[in-house]
This record gives C-alpha cells, sequence and structure tokens, in this order.
C-alpha cells in the first residue's frame, strides 16, 4: 500500500500474521496428510501425534481391500469431467459466437435471458430437474451429469463471448472477402485465437464436474455409476472409525484438482476473478 | 452486414441453437412445470393420478413445525453466516495484499481449501473436530479446556458450518484481492498527506473504492447461503435436534422421504421467492454504500 516495498519490522509483522493465519488453513490438510499415514491404532491415542511415530501406507492398501470399486469410480469421476469439460468448450464458443458476432433484434434479448439463467438459485431447480430426468428415463445414468453441459453452460457462454468480442472484427471480414462463411471464422479464425479462454473453460468446468456432489448423489443410485465423491460418502458409513482409510480416500479425491491448481493456477485465479469483474 | 447473404438470422439461431435446446429442456420446461406441480398433490415424479388442490400445499407449510424451524436456521446462515463469511473474506483479501517477497507462495496455499471436493473437506472436519481424537479438541485440552463434542452439540453446529465457509471461501478471497489491486496508490498517498490514519484510510478510501466487491460477493454469498444443504447434510445430517436441518434440507426430505413432490415443488417456488426479494432489497440499497467512479453522487 505504500510506494516503496516495506521493510524491517512492519515486514516481519506481515510474515508472522501470514504465518500464523496460513498454519490455520493448512491445518486441517496436513492433519489430514498425518491421520492418513499412521496406523490405526495411532489414530485413537490421546494426546494425539502430529507427526507419525511409524510411517506406513497401509491405509491406501485397507481403502482400496474395503472398498473394491475405488478404482471404478476414480475412472467414472474422470470419465464423466472430461466429457463436461469437452461439451462445455464445444457447445458455449458455438453460442458465444453467435452472441459476439451477429447484428440483429433478437441477439441482445437473448442474451439477457443467458444472464438471468446465471442468477437462478441453483437448488430451486434441483426437485423441477429431478422430475424431468425421471420423465427422460435419466436416472441412474450419467445422461444428467453430461447432456446439459453439451447444451451450453450460461457463465461458459459469457466467459467465451466476452473474449470474442476483444478480437478485431476486420479478421471476420477478410475470410469472408476471401469467400469464407461464419463457420470458417469461427472456426479458423476465432477458436485458434482462443486459447486462454479455452484453457481457462477446459479447467474450469472439469474442476467444476469433479468437485460436484449433489448431482451425482441424486441421480446415480448403483454403486458402479458413482463418482468418487459419492463413492467417499458411502464409505463414511461403511468405515467411518478406520480414520486414516478414510483420510486417504479424501487425499485422493483432492490430488487430480491439487495438481491441476499448481500447474495451471493462473487460468483459474482469471476464472473466478472475471465472475466479480463483470459488475 | 448485405454481403453475407440474407440467411443471417437463420445462422445466427444455428449458432445459439445448442443453448436454445439447453436451455428449453433443462430450464424452461422444468420451471413451468415445477409451477403447476406446486398446486398439486403429486407423489410420483410424472404420476398421471394427481389433483389439483390449490394453495392447500402453502397452507400446509405454514402450520409445519419443522418447517419454521428450517426457516429459521437458513435466515441464521443468510444473517449471521453471510457477515461472517464476507467480513473473513475480506480480513484474508487485506492480510493477502501484503506487498512483501512470497506473497504469491502464500496466495497459493490460501486458496488451496477452496478447491478441496465437499465430501473430503467433510471428512477432514469430522477428523479435526472429532470430539475424542480430533486435533482441535487435543489443542484446546492443553489450555485445560473439558473435550466438546463439536458435531453433536446443538448450539455449534450451526457455528462450525460457517467456520467451514470461511475456510473454503477462497474464491471470494480472489475477488476482494482483484478489487484492492484496483484501488490507485495516490488515493492512499493523498489521505496520508491529509494526515489521516491508518483506519481513517481503511473506510474513507478502501471500503468505498472496493464496494462494488463487497455488493458482488454479498449478493453471491447471500444466493449460497439460503440454499445452505450440501455441508449441512453431510456433517451433521440435519442435527443435532434439527439443529443444521435448512430449507433447502426441508425440499430434499419433502420429496425424496416423503415422496411429496407437489408440495418440494411449492417449497422450491417459495425459496424462489425469498432469495429474489433479498436480493432485490440488497441490491436496491446498494446505491447507498456502493461508489461506481465516474458517477456523480447525488
Amino acid at each position: 500500500m505504500q510506494t516503496s516495498r516495506k521493510v524491517g519490522s512492519s515486514s516481519i509483522k506481515a510474515y508472522v500474521l501470514l504465518t500464523g493465519v496460513l498454519c490455520l488453513f493448512i491445518g486441517p490438510l496436513i492433519w489430514m496428510l498425518s491421520t492418513m499415514l499412521k496406523t490405526k491404532t495411532e489414530t485413537y491415542r490421546f494426546p494425539p501425534t502430529v507427526i507419525p511415530e511409524e510411517i506406513t501406507f497401509d491405509a491406501f492398501q485397507r481403502l482400496f481391500t474395503v472398498q473394491p470399486l475405488m478404482w471404478k469410480w476414480i475412472g467414472n469421476s474422470v470419465l464423466i469431467a472430461v466429457a463436461v469439460a469437452v461439451g462445455t468448450v464445444i457447445s458455449s464458443s458455438i453460442a458465444a459466437y453467435g452472441f459476439a458476432r451477429f447484428e440483429n433484434r433478437y441477439k441482445n434479448a437473448l442474451f439477457l435471458v443467458v444472464l438471468t439463467t446465471l442468477m437462478i438459485p441453483a437448488s430451486v431447480m434441483i426437485i423441477p430437474s429431478f422430475v424431468l430426468f425421471v420423465k427422460l428415463n435419466w436416472i441412474n445414468t450419467w445422461a444428467p451429469l453430461i447432456v446439459p453441459a453439451w447444451l451450453g453452460g450460461a457463465y461458459y457462454i459469457f466467459l467465451f463471448r466476452q473474449f470474442f468480442m476483444s478480437i478485431p472484427l476486420e479478421l471476420d471480414e477478410a475470410t469472408f472477402l476471401d469467400g469464407g462463411g461464419r463457420w470458417t471464422v469461427f472456426q479458423k479464425i476465432i477458436m485458434p485465437l482462443s486459447k486462454p479462454v479455452i484453457i481457462t473453460v477446459l479447467i474450469f468446468s472439469f474442476v467444476y464436474a469433479w468437485l460436484d456432489f449433489l448431482g451425482p448423489f441424486l441421480y446415480l443410485k448403483s454403486n458402479e455409476l458413482f463418482t468418487l465423491s459419492v463413492g467417499l460418502q458411502l464409505l463414511i458409513g461403511q468405515t467411518g472409525q478406520d480414520f486414516p482409510a478414510l483420510a486417504a480416500g479424501a487425499f485422493i479425491s483432492i490430488l487430480p484438482i491439487a495438481v491441476i491448481y499448481f500447474f495451471a493456477q493462473r487460468y483459474i485465479v482469471e476464472g473466478v476473478v472475471l465472475t466479480g469483474s463483470k459488475g | 452486414m448485405n454481403r453475407l447473404g440474407k440467411f443471417e438470422d437463420a445462422k445466427f439461431f444455428l449458432f445459439i441453437l445448442p443453448w436454445m435446446i439447453g436451455f428449453t429442456v433443462f430450464f424452461l420446461i422444468p420451471f413451468v412445470t415445477a409451477v403447476y406441480y406446486a398446486f398439486t398433490d403429486a407423489r410420483i415424479p410424472g404420476a398421471a393420478d394427481l389433483n389439483f388442490v390449490g394453495l392447500d400445499n402453502f397452507t400446509a407449510l405454514f402450520n409445519d413445525r419443522i418447517f419454521g424451524k428450517a426457516i429459521l436456521n437458513t435466515l441464521f446462515f443468510v444473517f449471521v453466516g453471510v457477515p461472517v463469511v464476507t467480513c473473513g473474506m475480506l480480513l484474508l483479501a487485506m492480510l493477502l495484499n501484503a506487498d512483501v517477497k512470497g506473497i504469491a507462495l502464500f496466495r497459493t496455499f490460501y486458496y488451496l481449501p477452496t478447491l478441496v471436493p465437499i465430501v473430503a473437506t467433510v471428512i477432514i472436519w469430522r477428523l479435526v473436530f472429532n470430539s475424542e481424537f480430533g486435533i482441535l479438541n487435543a489443542i484446546l485440552g492443553t489450555f485445560g479446556i473439558a473435550k466438546i463434542s463439536w458435531l453433536g452439540e446443538a448450539w455449534s453446529i450451526k457455528p462450525v458450518i460457517v467456520l467451514l465457509q470461511v475456510w473454503i471461501s477462497g474464491s471470494g478471497v480472489l475477488i476482494f484481492l482483484a478489487a484492492l489491486k484496483g484501488v490507485p496508490k495516490h488515493l492512499y498517498e493523498a489521505a496520508e498527506i491529509d494526515g489521516a490514519g491508518k483506519l481513517r484510510r481503511f473506510f474513507s478510501v478502501t471500503l468505498p473504492m472496493i464496494s462494488p466487491a463487497i455488493l458482488f460477493v454479498l449478493v453471491i454469498q447471500t444466493m449460497y447461503n439460503f440454499q445452505m444443504f450440501t455441508e449441512a447434510l453431510l456433517l451433521a445430517e440435519g442435527g443435532p435436534n434439527y439443529a443444521s436441518y435448512t430449507y433447502v434440507y426441508d425440499i430434499y426430505k419433502t420429496a425424496f422421504t416423503e415422496l411429496k413432490y407437489g408440495m418440494a415443488m411449492a417449497q422450491s417456488m417459495i425459496l424462489f421467492a425469498m432469495i429474489l426479494v433479498v436480493t432485490l432489497a440488497l441490491l436496491k440499497s446498494s446505491n447507498r454504500f456502493v461508489y461506481y467512479e465516474g458517477e456523480k453522487r447525488g
């Protein structure tokens, strides 16, 4: 907040505060790692140990033995998240091109509808959507989780449109003069120039599909179809007192997101901040 | 645009067709059906033998004592939870706005809990807050505080859930952080020259300058907390003694346990109306506290 970098005592104060509060935020995650590496008996000890006396990976073995479907659930989660991410990028970018580049009297009104759906609380739609999926015979399939993503997401249409509008119109016009049509422009000009926003949307929609709990929880009934999140929820009931195994399960569900985050932090931060900057 | 031909409008609709189908099938149709169902006694989704019951669903709700409790619990999360979480986000953002070396690394780790899947979050919180073997009671024990059953007491479950919300509030923190960075430095310098202290600078410069971000976060968080459900379900199953039984939890129970779909739709409509009213009130009152640069103040 000052013109020069803070030096001396105020800088030290900032570090002390930052580290102290960071411990509170990272503490629970460290406790998870610590629990995961302990033996079952060590977790029942009081006072508890933070650094395990004997580091063991037995928890993972127990986890996969108690619940042989673990691998299946991990695979299901990956498949669904990939299908959602790919579908979101394709459908939302196509719709966004329509909203970004055409001039007609319907465009603005329809885009307002897109923005309005963003403001509708999701839980108002839980029961109505469930009834719809029952009628479509989609309960206990992945269709309710994947198909909507292939038909455009309001927030992602908004993101794509913002980006497309920053691409100079002259590029479109040059293509039209060369005899190219709208689809050529979209495919050959707009999309190749939109790599940053494509990556943002890919990552964002993948992460949100992975984090989704309520959808799979409501729509999936047979264990073989579960995602990792819903499977873990089942596991809490099955092996609630095996703390290391539960911690190991939590760790596995965090791992892919954490890896993506550490490699592509910029895109995630951008996507979040963009939601706040339209106001 | 004439040279593009006369099918321009048709092409426009072709491009937005995916969204049009998605909007109609997954939004418009369910929504309209829901409004219709809300006035019926439907018990199975898609049932043919349903009767039109007028406002019965709505009047029945207000005679239900558990429903009243669910509303009160939800209002706690809205009127206590939202301010606490928003203040937490702002304090964290100010902390992470410190101009020191290595701050980027701190920001990275502060955001991490936000990306933890909710079931994993709940597992972690059960480990930390476990009354017998949890680390929290162990730490408190060294100060001579007796073991507390954090997830098993009616008085503590709501604060614990709000605390969980602060733990995963990274997205709001990022939005505040971006807003804080957008405050022009010369304003602070001018205020400092005028002799304004730290506190004065915060209230007279920082707060007004980031007020649009505050409004945005308040609106999003209010909408979210009105819909509080997953955390309450996974952490405490609505208990103990209905202390975390929220409005959306009640909708869930009505539909999936009692199989009263008509009733559940009526509840969904009321929820929609409540969120709409509170959000509009918030937006309406915002012109008193939100400052947009370049705007004339009347």
